[in-house]
C-alpha cells in the first residue's frame, strides 16, 4: 500500500472540489491541496453536464428574497433553510467569481448585460447560462485554474473508505484504490472534503454520468454520518429510450423541447399529457413524469417500452434550427427528432438527499466537511432547475474558505485496523466463484424502477426491501473473472454495484418512512402533503444494530409557511 | 427480440510495452454506439478489457478512440457511421497508452497549460460582470473556438504534433486563440509568446486534420492562423 500525506484532500473533481481547491489556497496558499478523482479532472461527474444553467438573482426587480423563496416554495418547504438561504446569497458573488476571475463568459444580451432565462418553478427570469451547453463552459474554466496551480491530482483514483484516527477521534485519511495500477493508497489529511457527486444510477433510466454510484453516501453511511432526504430522488420526464444494450438510454432530452410546443404521444400515436393537466406537455417535471410512468404501466408503450415526443408539427427545420445540440445528438445516434418521433421515458436525474451538515459544510465527524450532490439540506424535496451547479460552486467555495483556516494541527494517525479490514473489503470480489455481476446490476435497477421509483406504495416498498436483501446476498456470493487488478473495470463495475445496493437500501427505508407525497417523493397511498407547519424530513444512519431512519421536525429558521420574506410590494407583483 | 445478425470487431489490448488486436462477434442492435459494443465486449466477453467512458453524450470527451483509423468520440458514434467492413477499434494516437483504450492524457493537459490556455483576470468578484457585446468581431471569435471539450481528438489527429512531441497542439492553441480575443483576458503578451515560442502555433502547416475531425465542428486551424497573424503583428511591435 502506498501512503500519501496532505494538508486538504478533495474527493472529488467537479464543480464543487475544484472550488474547493481554488477557495482553499486563497485562504492559505502555505497548504498542501490533492484532489483525488475516480475518472479525470473536471472531465468526468456531472457539472460538466449541465444544459440549463446557473440560478442568481442579481437584482432588475429581482431579489436574493425572492430567488430564497422559490428555492423553499420548490423544495416543498423541507429544505434547511440557512442552508437555502446562503445558496442564493453567496450565488450572486460566485456568478462574478465564475465570469471575473474564473474565465466563464455566459451569453449576453444585445446590450452586453448578462442573459437570464426562464426556468421552471421560478417567478422570475435568474437563470444564466451558457446556450444549453453551461456545465461545459463553466468545468473547463475552472479545470484549467486548477491545473496551472501547484495542486496535487489523484486522477482515476476510487476513494473506498473514511478511515478513522487511531483513538477514534476524528478522521485520519480516505483510502484509494489507484485504479491504473490496482494497488492501494492511503491518504492522510487535516481536512477531508466529500465531493463525490451523487448521482442514482441505480435506476433502469438514469441521467448521471457513468462513473455515478453513489460511493461517497456510502462510505459516510459505513463511517456512521447521518444521511437526510434520502427518499427524495428527481426524475426527468423525457430519457432517450434506445433500447437496453446501449449507455445513450436514459440521457436526457432537454426541458426546452416540451417548452416549445413538443407533444408526448402513447404507443399508438395518442397525445396524453392534457388527461393529467391542463398545462399538458408544460407541467413540471414530477407531474410529466408521472403521467408517462402511468401510461406506460398501462402497457400504451413504444417498441423499447416507454412513449414518443414529436416535434415534426412545429416544422423539421425549424427545429433543427432551435434545438441544434439535441438534433444533432440524437441523429450521431440514429434517431430523428426534427422530422420523426423518438422514444422516451422518464430517467433519475438527481439526487436531492445525502449527508447532514452545516452551513459551513462541517459534517458530525470532526475534519469531514461535504460540498455538492453529496450534502443534504439545500433542495429539500425538490431541486429548482438552476440551483445543482449554483449549489456545488457556492458550497465547494465554502468548504475551501473553511477548510483553509481549519485544516492546521498534526496530521493523524490511521486506525490501521480499519485500514485493513477496508482493504480486505475492497479485495473480496477476488475471493468469490465468479458469476454475473452485470446481471446483477440490471436486477438492480429492474427493482429500484419498479418498487422505489417514481411512484411508491408500502407493498411495493416492501417489495423492493426483500429483493434489495436477497441482491446484496447474491453480490456476495457473486466474484470476479480474473485475479487481475490493474485498471479491471469489471472489478469496479462490482464495487460500484455494492455502493449503489447499500444506498438503495437507505432510499427504500427512508421512502418507507415517509407517509405522504412531497416534491420528488410519491406516495399512491398517502396522495397528500400533509401538514406544512409540522413537516419533518428524513434522517438515516446505520449503526450497529443496522438502518435506522427517524423523522425529524423543520426548523422554519427564516420563514414559516404562509409566510414569505419577500418585502409587500415584490409579494404583490 | 435478441438479434442473431453480429458484427465483426477487432480491439487493440495492451500497454505501452505493446499489444495486438483481437476479434470478437459482438449482437448487433438498431440502436448502438461503439462505446456500446466495446461496453459489451467487456461486459461479456473479455472482462480485463480497459475503456474509459463517463457522459455517455459527447460533453466530456473522455472516451475518444480510434476507429477505423480516425479518431472519434464513441458515445456520439453509431456503428454504421464508422464506415463498411469490419470495426477495428484502438487507442488515439499521439498520446502514451496506459492501458488497452485507454491513454494518458497528462502531456495534453500539461500543453494546454503551457500554451496559455489559462484565463487570466483582470478585475475580481468584487467587480460587476462586464457588459460586453457579443456581436464584435472579437468576442464572435471568441465564442467561434470556445465549444471545446477537450477530447484529444484533434490532438491526435495531427500529423505535426505526430512529427514533433514539442509542439502544443490544435486545441491548446484553439484556446489560446479564444482568449486572445477575450477582451477581459490580462495575459495577452505572456500567451503571444508562448504561441510564438518553440512549441507553438509556427509548427502547423494547416493540414486540416484538427478541423476534419473535431467532433464538435470547431476549426483549430482558423484558430492557430489568427495566432500567427496575432503573433507576427505582435513581434513587428516588438511587444513580444
Amino acid at each position: 500500500m502506498n501512503r500519501h500525506d496532505t494538508d486538504i484532500l478533495i474527493i472529488g473533481a467537479g464543480g464543487a472540489g475544484l472550488f474547493a481547491a481554488l477557495h482553499a489556497q486563497q485562504t492559505n496558499p502555505d497548504l498542501k491541496v490533492t484532489i483525488a478523482v475516480k475518472g479525470l479532472l473536471g472531465k468526468c461527474g456531472c457539472t460538466r453536464m449541465v444544459q440549463g444553467g446557473y440560478n442568481v438573482a442579481l437584482g432588475h426587480g429581482d431579489s436574493v428574497e425572492r430567488h430564497f423563496m422559490d428555492t423553499i416554495e420548490g423544495g416543498k418547504w423541507l429544505p434547511d433553510q440557512d442552508m437555502a438561504w446562503k445558496l442564493c446569497e453567496t450565488a450572486v458573488t460566485r456568478i462574478r467569481e465564475l465570469e471575473n476571475e474564473v474565465g466563464c463568459f455566459f451569453d449576453r444580451n444585445p446590450d452586453g448585460s448578462l442573459h437570464q432565462k426562464a426556468f421552471a418553478g421560478q417567478t422570475f427570469d435568474r437563470t444564466v447560462h451558457k446556450g444549453d451547453l453551461t456545465g461545459i463552459e463553466i468545468i473547463n474554466r475552472l479545470m484549467e485554474q486548477v491545473l496551472s496551480r501547484p495542486v496535487v491530482r489523484l486522477e482515476e483514483h476510487r476513494a473506498i473508505a473514511l478511515i478513522p484516527a487511531k483513538g477514534g477521534e476524528g478522521l485520519a485519511g480516505v483510502l484509494f484504490i489507484d485504479m491504473r495500477t490496482g494497488d492501494f493508497r492511503f491518504v492522510r489529511a487535516k481536512s477531508v472534503l466529500m465531493a463525490s457527486g451523487g448521482g442514482p444510477t441505480m435506476y433502469r433510466y438514469h441521467t448521471p454520468s457513468g462513473d455515478k454510484t453513489m460511493d461517497g453516501l456510502a462510505m459516510a453511511l459505513r463511517a456512521g454520518l447521518p444521511l437526510r432526504d434520502m427518499e427524495m430522488v428527481q426524475f426527468h420526464p423525457t430519457g432517450l429510450l434506445g433500447g437496453e444494450g446501449t449507455r445513450m438510454t436514459g440521457t436526457v432530452l432537454e426541458e426546452g423541447l416540451r417548452g416549445a410546443g413538443g407533444q408526448l404521444l402513447d404507443g399508438n400515436g395518442r397525445r396524453f399529457m392534457f388527461d393529467y393537466d391542463e398545462r399538458g406537455e408544460r407541467a413540471t417535471r414530477d407531474i410529466v413524469s408521472r403521467a408517462i410512468y402511468d401510461e406506460m404501466r398501462k402497457g400504451n408503450t413504444s417498441p423499447n417500452g416507454g412513449v414518443y415526443i414529436s416535434m415534426s408539427h412545429l416544422g423539421p427545420d425549424h427545429v433543427r434550427e432551435k434545438f441544434k445540440g439535441m438534433v444533432r445528438r440524437c441523429d450521431d445516434c440514429g434517431f430523428d427528432l426534427a422530422g420523426g418521433r423518438v422514444e422516451v421515458v422518464p430517467t433519475a436525474h438527481y439526487f436531492m438527499g445525502g449527508i447532514v451538515c452545516d452551513a459551513d459544510t462541517r459534517t458530525e465527524i470532526p475534519g469531514l466537511y461535504v460540498a455538492g450532490e453529496d450534502a443534504g439540506g439545500a433542495h429539500g424535496s425538490n431541486r429548482l432547475g438552476g440551483n445543482g451547479v449554483a449549489n456545488s460552486t457556492v458550497y465547494g467555495g465554502v468548504a475551501g474558505d473553511v477548510m483553509g483556516v481549519e485544516a492546521v494541527g498534526t496530521l493523524r494517525d490511521a486506525d490501521e485496523a480499519v485500514l485493513s479490514a477496508e482493504i480486505e473489503r475492497a479485495r473480496l470480489p477476488f475471493t468469490l466463484p465468479k458469476g454475473d455481476i452485470h446481471g446483477l446490476r440490471k436486477q438492480l435497477m429492474e427493482v429500484m424502477w419498479r418498487d422505489v421509483g417514481v411512484m411508491r406504495t408500502a407493498e411495493g416498498l416492501a417489495r423492493g426491501r426483500a429483493a434489495l436483501a436477497e441482491l446484496r446476498d447474491e453480490l456476495m456470493r457473486t466474484g470476479l473473472p480474473s485475479q487481475n487488478t490493474v485498471f479491471n473495470l469489471t472489478w469496479h463495475d462490482w464495487l460500484n454495484l455494492r455502493s449503489l445496493i447499500e444506498v438503495s437500501e437507505v432510499i427504500t427505508e427512508a421512502a418507507l418512512a415517509r407517509e405522504n407525497s412531497r416534491g420528488a417523493h410519491f406516495r399512491e397511498d398517502f396522495p397528500d402533503a400533509g401538514d406544512l407547519e409540522s413537516s419533518t424530513f428524513t434522517v438515516a444512519r446505520q449503526d450497529g444494530s443496522g438502518l435506522r431512519v427517524t423523522n425529524d421536525p423543520v426548523i422554519f429558521s427564516i420563514v414559516k409557511p404562509g409566510e414569505t420574506v419577500l418585502k409587500d410590494v415584490e409579494a404583490a407583483e | 427480440m435478441a438479434s442473431t445478425e453480429t458484427i465483426d470487431v477487432e480491439i487493440w489490448q495492451g500497454d505501452a510495452n505493446g499489444g495486438a488486436y483481437r476479434a470478437y462477434a459482438v449482437p448487433a442492435q438498431r440502436s448502438q454506439t461503439i462505446l456500446d459494443v466495446v461496453t459489451w465486449v467487456q461486459q461479456n466477453a473479455e472482462p480485463d478489457l480497459t475503456y474509459r467512458f463517463a457522459c455517455r453524450v459527447g460533453m466530456c470527451g473522455s472516451c475518444a478512440m480510434t476507429v477505423n483509423g480516425k479518431p472519434r468520440w464513441t458515445c456520439r458514434t453509431h456503428v454504421s457511421k464508422a464506415g463498411d467492413g469490419p470495426l477495428r477499434i484502438a487507442p488515439l494516437r499521439n498520446l502514451p497508452v496506459i492501458k488497452d483504450l485507454v491513454c494518458d492524457m497528462t502531456e495534453f493537459f500539461d500543453k494546454w497549460v503551457g500554451a496559455g490556455g489559462v484565463f487570466k483576470p483582470s478585475t475580481t468578484r468584487d467587480d460587476p460582470i462586464p457588459a460586453i457585446d457579443p456581436s464584435t468581431v472579437e468576442r464572435a471569435a471568441a465564442s467561434e473556438a470556445i465549444e471545446c471539450i477537450n477530447c484529444a481528438i484533434c490532438y491526435s489527429a495531427c500529423d505535426a504534433v505526430a512529427q514533433n512531441d514539442g509542439y502544443f497542439g490544435p486545441a491548446a492553441l484553439n484556446r489560446s486563440w479564444s482568449l486572445i480575443n477575450d477582451i477581459r483576458d490580462a495575459g495577452r503578451t505572456e500567451r503571444l509568446s508562448a504561441a510564438a515560442g518553440t512549441g507553438g502555433c509556427f509548427n502547423c502547416h494547416s493540414q486540416q486534420g484538427c478541423a476534419s475531425h473535431c467532433p464538435n465542428l470547431l476549426n483549430p486551424t482558423l484558430s492557430i492562423a489568427g495566432l500567427k497573424r496575432a503573433a507576427v503583428k505582435a513581434k513587428v511591435r516588438g511587444e513580444i
